[in-house]
């Protein structure tokens, strides 16, 4: 009786330790740690004022790049950083015909940046922006490029490619309210501009 | 006895654990010569990648991905992209994607880079299994000597599918991003082992 009572207990004790490990593993997942450049040769406490170009749409959201220079607009500001509004910006742009920001050469980068008075501009592109359909439930995805340019010099200040989204572990489970795209769209940009200022 | 059993049981449950990880379909080939001394290269140009999928950005996201990695890496500087579209357009290079020895060294004169990295997308999209469809990408590299034109490094990166804690238990699945970004690390990481 005692024997059958320890072998049910042991048994039960596996069962709890073989749940726990498969629990930890779906709500682990993989994290995603933003990569990014920095150049060590200039102090980004120098970058006081800067302009952003508006970011090539690789999506197709038909207005994932506005979108997204709202959000990047908004967060550089809310961190003490000045930007110039977009009309200057892209009055500037016009200017100089400019088509396509990340096809810019350092020169007209430059020029841009002095005419602007700015520090340093920042230009990328939007690479995804929807809400994708998964195994059981949709999600959204968000994944942006930045490069920041040094306007004196003209050197990369900073880089980084940045990616959000994807269905939590209590939307694919228990089909909660995940996040949304424009949620989304804050997080991937909260998360990028946190490794530079 | 027991002890034995519960043991048993803890390694299956691990051996899973390490089994599924967080990749899937994962297949890299890479090449690299050995009679290069790669710390010579301190710039490198990334080209614009020959697209062959229905995706029409492919080609751009891989470009900009490869770009932010390898400065990340910390392993060479890269050229503006900008500039090397000036570079294409002042030298008269009509296509991109397949370039000759001496537009190579060209190149690397114009730009004052050591290396140039030219390459396609093969995959980029979501492929169906069953009832699950998953991201699948799949990416072809090379690096070019601007003092030879030779080819110094290549990799062919492959990544994708529904892993088996995903297709079974409902574990999270890799986006499209995080797959495409995963496929490029990981090819990246291989020019690193020098």
């Amino acid at each position: 009786m005692i024997k059958s009572t320890t072998r049910k207990l042991h048994l039960l004790s596996s069962l709890v330790l073989i749940s726990f490990a498969l629990l930890t593993l779906l709500i682990s997942g993989c994290s995603n740690r933003v990569k990014q450049y920095t150049n060590p040769e200039i102090n980004i406490i120098d970058v006081q004022k800067v302009a952003v170009l508006p970011l090539d749409n690789l999506t197709s959201h038909k207005y994932a790049d506005k979108k997204i220079v709202g959000v990047l607009i908004m967060d550089l500001l809310s961190r003490g950083i000045d930007v110039i509004e977009p009309g200057e910006v892209n009055a500037t742009l016009r200017i100089r015909r400019v088509q396509s920001s990340t096809s810019l050469p350092v020169t007209t980068i430059k020029e841009i940046g002095e005419s602007l008075k700015v520090d340093a501009v920042i230009f990328g592109s939007v690479s995804t922006f929807e809400m994708q359909k998964g195994i059981t439930v949709s999600y959204p995805e968000a994944s942006i490029y930045l490069t920041m340019i040094d306007v004196r010099s003209g050197d990369i200040i900073w880089s980084a490619w940045h990616t959000s989204g994807g269905a939590s572990f209590w939307t694919r489970h228990f089909g909660s309210e995940g996040a949304t795209l424009d949620e989304t769209a804050r997080v991937v940009v909260k998360e990028v501009f946190d490794t530079l200022f | 006895m027991l002890i034995l059993r519960k043991l048993v049981l803890v390694n299956v449950v691990l051996i899973l654990f390490y089994i599924s990880g967080c990749s899937s379909a994962n297949y890299a080939t890479y090449h690299k010569s050995q009679d290069i001394d790669f710390s010579f290269i301190k710039k490198v140009a990334v080209m614009p990648l020959k697209n062959l999928t229905d995706e029409d950005s492919a080609g751009e996201i891989v470009r900009q991905l490869i770009i932010s990695e390898l400065l990340a890496s910390g392993l060479v500087d890269v050229e503006v992209p900008g500039e090397v579209l000036s570079a294409v357009n002042d030298l008269g290079i009509k296509s991109l994607t397949t370039l000759t020895n001496q537009q190579i060294i060209a190149i690397g004169k114009y730009l004052k880079v050591q290396a140039v990295i030219i390459g396609s997308v093969q995959e980029y999209g979501h492929v169906r299994f069953g009832s699950i469809s998953a991201p699948e990408v799949t990416i072809s590299l090379f690096m070019a000597d601007t003092g030879t034109g030779d080819i110094i490094w290549s990799v062919t990166k492959t990544r994708g599918g529904a892993s088996f804690m995903t297709r079974h238990f409902g574990a999270k699945s890799d986006t499209m991003s995080e797959t495409v970004l995963t496929v490029v690390r990981e090819a990246i990481d291989t020019l690193a082992e020098y």
